[in-house]
């Protein structure tokens, strides 16, 4: 069979395995190896599946996943992320949607200890749900802004997507990860704009809270500057070189652990939960990451991807609408696909079609991590709507999305920013060592 | 032949539950290895010799010895939103063609990876600096590779027996 029609064939056969609702790194081990077989021979399809398994798990610049989702799970069980909603609360609390906007700002604070958007939103969520629901916010707000400003967890450094885009494109993780500073700054300044437009437009979705003395903002500022030092420690030490990637995940993770024994927050059981949950999503990823190793071995038999890139650089549109198309077939794709599974499925087939056409490779992680978020919170898929419906068991999902619908408006905008100033993303990495 | 699963089931579950301890034991000692790394080097100057290639080793264990209580958990990554929308009849026989294509993967990972590792047994092949031999974790993923093909045929079982504990 002609290996481009092999190729499609095997494209489509791994969409339906996932819609069958086969784990993602498992089909896309299956498929690989399946296509891999029929195109070379039975034997290299078998050999490259324990090899490519084998080379993955042990792969030391892989090794940083682990670390980072250890940092995030420490930093939860230690109750880091009370304080830091405690320090926004006692900053924002007074204005009208002050908690909402305090919520974005322990998301955005919280992102930069955690890599993974549904962790983010289930810590902050948890924390600042029924403070919002105390003080009367409407749940669509409410549930919306969580659910929204927990996608910051991997566009704010640490994050696993960057991480899994950066191994997949033989990129720097230290600089794909100073990218995404800047732009999740600016993103989660916009969603505190938005609530405040929002707050603006019907003051009934949120009451003015009561305001907090200097006493107690000091109190709370003062409850989370180990955290910051950690966060600062970590990444000004990714980006000056003194850490590599999986060194600085260690010295996060490490830490972490000592700011919750040190705290007396961290007892066994929350240490040893920690553990499971770290394990449970380090597995999660890189068990993706494994079949996609084998998948792309399989693409890059059929030729697939060096088709697809001189196809598309020849065609006749300027690059800025061809990559229009490609933005948008990631924003459909991610209504129905996991973040992760989209983007270890679409990069070995787009990745080189992108770098023919001159895009710079660190700003379109950073573009395809922000289409991602909008991923997590578009129906149907949309995974951290769930998070927070699992949280306020009593809020239907519809309010939910109802409530996403504006900060949704605020990530297009970002994406707009983003491709008018590509320096927003690129300016940092420039100077970046690693 | 409802107790015969079960006994399946929690040996299966044990075996996992086993695997994960293993795998958080390993987790941990990949933290102290880093951490210890980065004290020696940045410190004294005198970086673990090897570090790189056991934290590596140690990325085998942390995740092929979970991978089955991952799979217990249902914690891989799935795509939900189109199969949960079928009546149950179907839910159930896609949910078995799904487990068992699962079952034919696993079962080839753990028989590839036994000749894998005899292979580099075979030959000797150890890592550059502190020469351990590769071999020993290939088993690893293997034995680990089993133990998943055991959880999915109890999650096969109970998909096309209608038997739910």
């Amino acid at each position: 069979m002609n290996p481009v029609v092999l190729g499609i064939v095997g494209i489509i056969a791994l969409v339906a395995l996932f819609l069958l609702r086969m784990p993602v790194g498992f089909a896309m081990a299956f498929v690989g190896f399946v296509g891999f077989s029929f195109l070379v021979s039975p034997q290299a399809g078998l050999s490259i599946l324990a090899r490519d398994i084998f080379h993955t798990f042990s792969s030391y610049s892989l090794t940083v996943i682990p670390m980072f989702v250890l940092m995030g799970s420490i930093a939860s069980a230690s109750g880091i992320s009370r304080r830091l909603y405690d320090a926004s609360h006692a900053l924002l609390g007074r204005l009208r949607g002050g908690l909402a906007m305090a919520t974005v700002a322990a998301c955005a604070s919280f992102a930069a200890i955690c890599g993974s958007t549904t962790a983010t939103a289930a810590a902050m969520g948890k924390v600042s749900l029924p403070e919002m629901k105390r003080y009367k916010y409407d749940d669509s707000l409410a549930t919306g802004c969580v659910a929204a400003a927990g996608s910051l967890g991997i566009l704010i450094p640490p994050s696993t997507i960057f991480i899994v885009y950066g191994i997949m494109t033989e990129q720097s993780i230290g600089k794909l990860f100073v990218a995404g500073v800047f732009p999740g700054l600016i993103l989660a300044s916009l969603f505190i704009i938005t609530v405040l437009l929002i707050c603006r437009h019907n003051p009934s979705l949120a009451p003015v809270g009561a305001s907090t003395s200097w006493k107690k903002k000091i109190d709370v500022i003062a409850g989370i500057i180990e955290t910051l030092v950690l966060f600062i420690f970590v990444i000004v030490g990714l980006f000056l070189g003194w850490f590599s990637p999986t060194q600085a995940g260690g010295a996060g993770a490490a830490g972490a652990l000592i700011i919750g024994l040190a705290r007396r927050q961290l007892d066994w059981q929350s240490f040893l939960n920690a553990i499971k949950e770290a394990l449970r999503i380090t597995c999660m990823v890189m068990v993706i990451v494994a079949g996609a190793m084998v998948f792309g071995h399989f693409m890059a038999v059929t030729k697939i991807p060096l088709i697809l890139s001189d196809w598309v650089v020849n065609l006749p549109l300027p690059s800025a609408a061809i990559m229009g198309v490609i933005v948008l077939i990631y924003l459909m794709g991610g209504c129905f696909m996991d973040a992760l599974a989209l983007v270890t499925l679409t990069i070995p087939i787009f990745y080189p079609a992108v770098l023919a056409l001159g895009f710079n490779p660190i700003w379109f992680g950073v573009i395809i991590v922000l289409i991602t978020e909008m991923g997590v919170i578009t129906p149907p898929v949309g995974v951290n709507v769930y998070v927070i419906k699992g949280i306020a068991e009593d809020v239907p999902l519809e309010t939910i999305f109802k409530g996403i619908f504006p900060f949704l408006a605020a990530l297009i905008i970002m994406v707009g920013i983003l491709i008018v100033f590509p320096q927003i993303a690129t300016f940092l990495p420039s100077l970046t060592i690693y | 032949m409802p107790g015969k699963i079960d006994k399946l089931e929690k040996f299966a579950n044990s075996c996992g539950s086993w695997l994960n301890w293993v795998a958080g034991v390993a987790l941990v000692g990949m933290l102290a290895l880093i951490a210890a790394d980065i004290i020696g080097a940045k410190l004294f100057k005198w970086p673990i010799p090897g570090g790189i290639e056991m934290v590596g080793f140690l990325g085998v264990v942390v995740v092929a010895f979970a991978i089955a209580q991952t799979q217990i958990l249902h914690g891989h990554i799935e795509v939900e939103f189109l199969v949960t929308r079928l009546p149950e009849t179907a839910q159930r026989a896609i949910s078995g063609i799904v487990y068992s294509l699962g079952m034919v993967l696993f079962a080839l990972l753990a028989w590839q990876s036994y000749d894998f590792g005899h292979i580099l047994q075979i030959s000797g092949e150890v890592s550059m600096t502190q020469g351990i031999p590769f071999y020993p974790v290939v088993y690893g993923i293997a034995i680990c590779c089993i133990a998943v093909f055991l959880v999915l045929l109890v999650q096969f079982i109970r998909a096309v027996t209608k038997t739910k504990k």
